[in-house]
C-alpha cells in the first residue's frame, strides 16, 4: 500500500455564475445573463503521507474550503485528480467516507435536542458499525475526550468548548484514518483551544491518524501541524516544515531596545532599519538583513539610544504568515 | 433478511432518534393537536352548516362522507412532508449540505427518512386522537367498513406518501439552482392541497377540476380523500394504478434532477 493517505495532482476547480448587468434590460438579465467564472483552486498538486500532520492555510478566498470539500467528494473538480486512500472522491464518495472523519468548525453535526450519546450512537449506525463496537468506541471516546461530565447533557445546552469536542469525538466514531478539520478552533478561547489541540495530538499518536487542517489560527498550525502549505488565489505559494516557515522571512529582524531611562525623542533611523513601534519605555525596530547586517544595526542603534537590555529575534508566525499573504495578493 | 435488516438499519434509527426527540419535547405536539382540531374543525363545522342549507345532499354526496374526506386530507398533512423542500433549500443556503455529504450515506433517502422521522409522532398520537373524537361525533360512513376499505386505505396512504415526498423533493432540489424556492413551493403546495381536497371536498369538484385532481401528480398525492366515497370500491387499483405512474415517473426525474445538482454545488467559502 502507498505511504501516502492523499495525493493531488493537478487540481482546479472553476465557479460559473451568472451576474446582473445593470446596463442591460431585466429581461435580457433574465433569460441570458452574463456568467462570470471564478478559479477558487489552480492547478495544485500536493501529496500526504500517512499519519502526517498538515496545515492548509491562507486567506480569505484562498481556496483552502473548496480544496477540503474536493477531497472529500463533496465538490467536484472541474479538473485534475484526487487519490485519497486509493479512493477517487468524485467515484467513491461513500466508501470513501467510512474512512474518513470531517470537522466542519462553522457547523454542527449533532442532535441538538438530544444527549451527546444519541449523536454518537447516531453516526455509528451512520457509518454501519456493530452495536457493540458502538459502545465500545463511545467508551473509549468518552475517556479520551473527557466527555464524561456531559455526555448526557443535551447538545445545545453544551459550551462551545464542549461542543467542538464533542463534534472531533464525533467524527472519529468510525475510527477514520485521515481527519479533515475546516477551522476547527474558531471561536474557542484559549483553554478550550489547547484542549482541543492536545486531543487531535493524541489521535494523531495513538490512532496514527492523518490530520488535514486548516485554520486561520497560528496556534493551531504552530502546536499541531508538522508541515504547512500556503495557499492564495487558488495556487500553491509554499509547501514547507512548519518549523522551517519563519525562515521564509529570515532577512527580517526584529530588535526590542530596553530604555535605561526614557526615550525622549525617536530619531530618523538609518536605511534598512525601520520603527515597529515606539514609546517611551520600549523601542521595537524591523532589520532589513539585505540592506543592513544585524551588527551594524547594534551598533548604529547603540549610537542613538541609550538602552539596559536589547532582544534580537526572528519574526513571529503570524508575521510571517501575513506577510506571505501579503506577498502573494 | 440481514440484508434488509441492514439496508433498514439507518432509517429505523432516524425514525426511532426523531420520536424520542419529539417525545422529549412534548410542545410540538400539543401545538400540533391543537392547530390541527382548530383548522379541521372549523371547516367541518362550515361544511356541516353548507350541507344543512341543502337539506344534506350536494352533488350525490352527504356531510358524512366529505367530512372524512377532508379528515383524511388533514391526517395525511400531519406528516408534514411537504416541508421537505424547504429542509433541502436549508441545507444548501446554509451549507449544512456539506456535513451529509461526507458521510456514508445517500443524501435523498436521508432527507426523506428524516422528513418521515419529524412528522411521525404527531401523526400517530394526533391522527389516534382525532379518529376517536370524529367517529364519536359523526360516525363512520358505510364505506369504511367494508373489507377492502383498510388494506386499501394503507396502499394508497402509502403511496400517497411517497409521491408527496417526491413532488416536494423535486421543489427542494431546485434550489440547487433557484436561490430562494418559496415561489415555486407555494404553487404547488397550494395546488395540492386544492386538488387534494383540503378546501372543497373532491365530491363538490366540478368534472374537469375531478379530472386534473384524478390525473394530475398533484391531486394523486392526495388520493386518500377519495377512499371514503363509494368510487374507491370499483376505481381503487386504476387510481393506485396513477400513483405508481407518478411515483416512477416523478422518481426518474429526482434521479436525473439529482445528478446534476451534484455538481452545481457551491457552499460558502468554497
Amino acid at each position: 500500500m502507498s505511504s501516502n493517505s492523499i495525493t493531488v495532482s493537478n487540481l482546479t476547480k472553476k465557479f460559473s455564475f451568472s451576474q446582473k448587468n445593470p446596463s442591460s434590460g431585466w429581461l435580457k438579465n433574465l433569460f441570458s445573463p452574463e456568467t462570470k467564472e471564478i478559479i477558487a483552486v489552480d492547478d495544485i498538486s500536493f501529496s500526504v503521507k500517512n499519519g502526517e500532520r498538515i496545515a492548509f492555510i491562507g486567506p480569505n478566498g484562498a481556496g483552502k474550503s473548496t480544496t477540503i470539500k474536493m477531497l472529500t467528494g463533496i465538490l467536484f473538480p472541474t479538473s485534475g485528480k484526487i487519490d485519497i486512500l486509493g479512493f477517487d472522491p468524485t467515484k467513491d464518495r461513500k466508501k470513501l467516507a467510512y474512512q474518513i472523519g470531517t470537522v466542519f468548525g462553522q457547523r454542527s453535526q449533532l442532535l441538538p435536542n438530544l444527549p451527546l450519546t444519541d449523536s454518537l450512537e447516531f453516526f455509528g449506525v451512520m457509518y454501519d458499525m456493530p452495536e457493540k463496537e458502538i459502545k465500545k468506541r463511545i467508551a473509549e471516546l468518552i475517556k479520551l475526550f473527557d466527555l464524561g461530565s456531559f455526555i448526557n447533557q443535551p447538545v445545545r445546552k453544551l459550551s462551545l468548548g464542549q461542543r467542538m469536542r464533542a463534534e472531533v469525538a464525533s467524527s472519529l466514531i468510525h475510527k477514520p484514518k485521515i481527519i479533515l478539520l475546516d477551522e476547527p478552533t474558531i471561536g474557542l478561547d484559549v483553554v478550550a483551544k489547547k484542549s482541543l489541540r492536545d486531543l487531535l495530538l493524541k489521535i494523531n499518536n495513538e490512532e496514527n491518524t492523518t490530520i488535514f487542517l486548516t485554520s486561520h489560527d497560528v496556534g493551531d498550525i504552530e502546536s499541531l501541524c508538522e508541515r504547512t502549505i500556503v495557499i492564495n488565489h487558488g495556487i500553491i505559494i509554499k509547501d514547507l516544515p512548519t518549523q522551517n516557515l519563519a525562515k521564509t522571512f529570515i532577512y527580517e529582524k526584529y530588535i526590542d531596545l530596553i530604555a535605561l531611562n526614557n526615550f525622549n525623542n525617536f530619531p530618523k533611523l538609518p536605511e534598512g532599519i525601520n520603527y515597529s513601534s515606539k514609546d517611551k519605555n520600549k523601542i521595537t525596530v524591523i532589520i532589513d538583513i539585505n540592506k543592513i547586517t544585524v551588527q551594524k544595526s547594534l551598533k548604529k542603534l547603540l549610537d542613538l539610544f541609550e538602552v539596559e537590555d536589547i532582544d534580537v529575534y526572528n519574526a513571529d508566525l503570524e508575521t510571517v504568515i501575513r506577510h506571505i499573504y501579503e506577498k502573494a495578493l | 433478511m440481514k440484508k434488509l435488516y441492514k439496508k433498514l438499519r439507518l432509517p429505523i434509527k432516524i425514525l426511532k432518534t426523531l420520536i424520542k426527540n419529539s417525545i422529549q419535547y412534548p410542545n410540538k405536539l400539543i401545538v400540533d393537536t391543537i392547530v390541527i382540531f382548530a383548522r379541521c374543525g372549523v371547516l367541518l363545522a362550515l361544511y356541516w352548516h353548507v350541507f344543512r342549507l341543502n337539506n344534506g345532499i350536494i352533488n350525490n354526496t352527504t356531510f358524512l362522507f366529505a367530512s372524512w374526506s377532508i379528515f383524511f386530507y388533514f391526517a395525511f398533512s400531519l406528516l408534514n412532508l411537504r416541508s421537505i423542500s424547504r429542509e433541502f433549500m436549508k441545507d444548501i443556503q446554509t451549507g449544512n449540505v456539506e456535513i451529509l455529504f461526507s458521510k456514508p450515506i445517500s443524501y435523498l433517502s436521508y432527507r426523506i427518512w428524516w422528513q418521515i422521522g419529524s412528522g411521525i409522532y404527531s401523526f400517530i398520537i394526533i391522527t389516534i386522537l382525532a379518529t376517536v373524537v370524529t367517529a364519536l361525533t359523526i360516525g363512520f360512513p358505510p364505506t369504511m367498513t367494508i373489507g377492502i376499505f383498510i388494506p386499501t386505505l394503507i396502499l394508497t396512504f402509502i403511496c400517497g406518501a411517497i409521491l408527496s415526498l417526491f413532488l416536494y423533493t423535486i421543489v427542494g432540489l431546485l434550489s440547487f439552482w433557484v436561490e430562494d424556492i418559496n415561489p415555486i413551493f407555494w404553487i404547488v403546495d397550494k395546488t395540492i392541497m386544492l386538488l387534494g381536497g383540503s378546501y372543497l371536498p373532491i365530491a363538490l369538484f366540478p368534472a374537469f377540476m375531478l379530472k386534473i385532481a384524478l390525473y394530475s401528480p398533484f391531486g394523486a398525492s392526495q388520493f386518500v380523500t377519495h377512499t371514503v366515497y363509494k368510487t374507491w370500491q370499483t376505481n381503487w387499483y386504476q387510481l393506485i394504478g396513477i400513483q405508481l405512474f407518478w411515483i416512477i415517473l416523478s422518481g426518474l426525474i429526482i434521479y436525473f434532477i439529482f445528478k446534476e445538482a451534484k455538481k452545481k454545488i457551491s457552499i460558502n467559502g468554497g
